[in-house]
């Protein structure tokens, strides 16, 4: 089992953090046998009613590239066939439920896959698209609700304001000391950052902050030194390991923003608090944070957003990665690679199959690194 | 020589494809020659998604164009893959939907699009309720053209329509009506809308009642002839052009169905038709089918235009009937209609096409058969195709699979 004096040594808690990241989760019975867990897909499902809920979040992750459940065609991402795959083979089954957020069309058909032929309880809730349109908060707050009550009626256990209350903490707390650790990405390795952002998606979220907030000290030790690299911002959608992330320091490149759904997106933006009704500060949160291209909070918001993310951390470069078969990510990807040439950021758009990254991406990367070493922008 | 193509399709033509032809050509030119009446008119331009409240537009005496008819014709001229490689070239993914990318093809090299492209547009009306699709789709549309872009954001429904996903559209669509009345100078007329409001009933009603038919045997009507006929009520939905043809539909099914005239010859075996149409193979592909006697009786795809309006004023009315639409619920309702269709229109069997364009459509498909074929008993077979890109298209074991299916008819 797994002990919380652990968490004391920041060293010890640096190795936690770094083996739960490569773990997605396989070891949470072992390692922490009397939580219950409840799996979730995208950043959009607040965790915060989970948490509420007294369940532990899991990010569900898929642990295979090709797979091929008979439920799926061949043409649609990994992620979700990746995923029902292992529901198929019963990697899931202890899980008390698994949350659907209504992002896209793929996810949406995925939760009705789900529900048909999987063995876990479901839960969806569909939050606005259009984040900003007349209705979409009042509307928001309702679903939130109805979540809640479904969370409550899955565990049987009436979900106290001040339960909810400490999550909303817990999960302030966290996007903080995370900030933090996103303001050392200039001077640390990137894979090893990734990994940080990703074991928050995977491990009990008390002993995740705690394990970080003693390691922070360290890795700001850690961040002493500079480095001559090429900047660039990631942007993708899930990525669940960091092949791409080591394929880029390896190259001599280092990721300086990360605006990818596993990595520093999932937590950015900024947290409310304060509200009479604490749904209303969730609303606020998930509604203002920096959005995917699923969501909508005006035409070119997110563009513009990513465009002066890249220049206020001095990216010399973007790399876009359209996982094969999703749509939102490809939409954007041209969009917003006009606008960063436009900026002078060179781009580089990489279609991969899952997240792992070959001979062929590496050839592409290389080539497109060097030439940011070299040179100037366009 | 035309009896002999008759005999060949084992196809038989309907009289009424000629005012089909009359009431279509009228509206392109209509649409096309825009620039030239469009201003003088007050009547400006919009590119609307298939599923976008169409009557509030009309109310507002707005033209709108559909990109995705648009898409569909340029599929079936042949014209998709030169178009999609326009768009690939521009950065647009070959997985994206083939419909979007033809659009943007066309936006970029109207040359080398049937009709000249798309004129202009003024504004762009989009509404997820078919997929999330539109909205990226428009989001391009609107930054290419700098013209508004109005969006309906139905949400989805796992289950029925709740009231707060109610309400929600509904302030959307009043919002709507005063970003409306801003573009176009004008305020709502609620009377004009009522008038919309029952002229689109009128014209589904028709279709309603024309897709019934098909419950005779054999089938007045084959897929290919939905496919064909239900263009009037996706781009003239509550126009009296529109209203005038669909009665003449109407009556001569009716006629066919008196004189036990069937779509195709010798109906042998009935089935049911699941996802938009394969545009470019559109009579080869059902050929293969007629052929052997099997019939497409009916069909979810234009299917989706024979719904009801919701009660309730004409803005609630509007808010359920679009949020409710097939496309936008759970594969537990998808099967429930299929196994109702199935049931209704003695089927024997099923066929959905498995469109890589279309992932709302497709992804769910394959645990809707199982649970068809479960309630049901009759056979499901799944072609993998596009509706759009024939490049998605692999004859030989398309024509393989479907032998073999339509063997299993053998004994009946
Ligand atoms: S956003 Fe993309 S990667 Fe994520 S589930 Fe949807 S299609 Fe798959
Ligand atoms: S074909 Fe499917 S994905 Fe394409 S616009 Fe229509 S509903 Fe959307």
């Amino acid at each position: 089992m797994f002990e919380n004096n652990h968490l004391k040594d920041p060293r010890q808690s640096l190795e936690l953090l770094l083996e739960e990241a490569t773990l997605m989760g396989a070891k949470r019975l072992i390692r922490y046998p009397n939580r219950k867990f409840f799996g979730y897909f995208c950043s959009y499902f607040p965790e915060e009613l989970i948490l509420a809920a007294g369940l532990e979040p899991l990010r569900l992750l898929p642990d295979s590239e090709n797979p091929t459940p008979v439920e799926l065609p061949a043409y649609c991402c990994s992620l979700a066939r990746g995923t029902l795959d292992m529901e198929v083979r019963e990697k899931w089954s202890d899980l008390v439920g698994i949350g659907f957020t209504h992002t896209c069309d793929t996810m949406q058909c995925l939760s009705g896959i789900w529900a048909a032929c999987g063995n876990s309880k479901t839960v969806d809730i569909v939050p606005p698209v259009m984040l900003n349109a007349p209705g979409a908060s009042s509307y928001y707050h309702a679903e939130l609700g109805s979540l809640l009550n479904e969370l409550t009626a899955l565990t049987k256990h009436e979900i106290q304001n001040e339960a909810l209350r400490a999550a909303l903490v817990l999960c302030a707390n966290t996007r903080k000391l995370v900030t933090e650790l996103d303001a050392l990405r200039f001077n640390l390795p990137s894979p090893l950052i990734f990994s940080l952002l990703r074991a928050g998606q995977l491990m009990p979220r008390p002993e995740y902050a705690l394990a970080l907030e003693n390691c922070l000290p360290l890795l700001k030790d850690m961040a002493k030194e500079t480095h001559n690299k090429a900047n660039v911002l990631v942007s993708s959608a899930v990525l669940e390991n960091n092949s791409l992330f080591e394929m880029i320091e390896e190259l001599g490149g280092r990721v300086v923003a990360d605006d990818t759904c596993t990595g520093y997106r999932h937590y950015s933006g900024v947290t409310v608090s304060g509200s009479e009704n604490l749904l209303l500060d969730i609303v606020q949160r998930y509604t203002n944070m920096p959005p995917c291209p699923c969501k909508n909070r005006s035409l070119n918001e997110r563009i513009s957003y990513l465009t002066a993310l890249a220049k206020q951390r001095h990216a010399q470069g973007a790399i876009i990665i359209v996982r094969k078969y999703c749509e939102p990510h490809a939409w954007d990807a041209v969009t917003l690679s006009e606008s960063f040439r436009r900026c002078g950021i060179r781009t580089l758009t990489l279609e991969l199959e899952g997240a792992n990254v070959g001979g062929q991406e590496r050839t592409r990367l290389q080539a497109f690194l060097e030439s940011l070493l070299e040179g100037p922008g366009l | 020589m035309q009896v002999s193509q008759e005999k060949r399709r084992n196809y038989r033509p309907l009289v009424s494809s000629k005012t089909l032809q009359k009431t279509m050509g009228r509206y392109y030119a209509l649409t096309n020659y825009h620039r030239y009446w469009g201003k003088l008119m007050r009547r400006p331009l919009a590119w609307v998604t298939s599923g976008a409240p169409v009557e509030l537009l009309r109310a507002f005496n707005i033209h709108s164009a559909y990109p995705e008819q648009y898409a569909a014709i340029y599929s079936a001229r042949n014209a998709t893959v030169n178009l999609c490689e326009v768009a690939e070239a521009a950065g647009y993914s070959q997985d994206l939907c083939s419909y979007a990318r033809s659009n943007i093809g066309g936006v970029l090299r109207p040359d080398l699009a049937p009709l000249g492209g798309m004129p202009k547009p003024d504004l762009l009306v989009a509404c997820n309720n078919i997929c999330g699709t539109v909205l990226k789709w428009y989001e391009v549309l609107a930054r290419h053209f700098d013209v508004p872009l109005l969006v309906l954001d139905t949400p989805f429904l796992t289950g029925e329509l709740t009231t707060q996903a109610k309400e929600y559209v509904l302030e959307q669509l009043n919002a709507m009506v005063t970003d409306l009345e801003k573009i176009t100078h004008r305020r709502l007329d609620e009377k004009k809308l009522a008038q919309q409001m029952s002229l689109s009933r009128e014209i589904t009603s028709l279709w309603i009642e024309t897709r019934q038919y098909c419950r005779a045997s054999p089938s007045p009507l084959n897929a290919p002839d939905l496919f064909i006929n239900m263009a009037p009520i996706v781009v003239l939905r509550g126009s009296h052009e529109g209203i005038n043809f669909y009665r003449k539909l109407r009556d001569e099914v009716k006629e066919r169905v008196d004189l036990a005239q069937g779509a195709i010859e010798n109906e042998r075996i009935r089935l049911v038709w699941d996802n938009i149409a394969i545009w470019p193979q559109l009579f080869s592909f059902y050929k293969m089918f007629s052929e052997k006697g099997a019939c497409f009786v009916t069909d979810t795809y234009s299917g989706g235009w024979a719904v009801e309006q919701a009660p309730g004023t004409p803005l609630e009315s509007l808010a359920a009937t679009y949020t409710e639409v097939f496309l936008n619920r759970s594969p537990k309702y998808r099967a429930n209609q299929l196994i109702n269709l199935i049931k209704e229109f003695k089927a024997d069997g099923f066929v959905m096409h498995s469109n890589r364009s279309c992932k709302p459509y497709s992804l769910v498909q394959e645990v809707i058969r199982k649970e068809v074929i479960h309630e049901t008993g009759v056979p499901g077979l799944m072609i993998e195709a596009d509706m759009a890109d024939p490049r998605a298209y692999a004859e030989e074991p398309v024509r393989n699979r479907v032998q073999a299916f339509l063997e299993t008819f053998d004994d009946l």
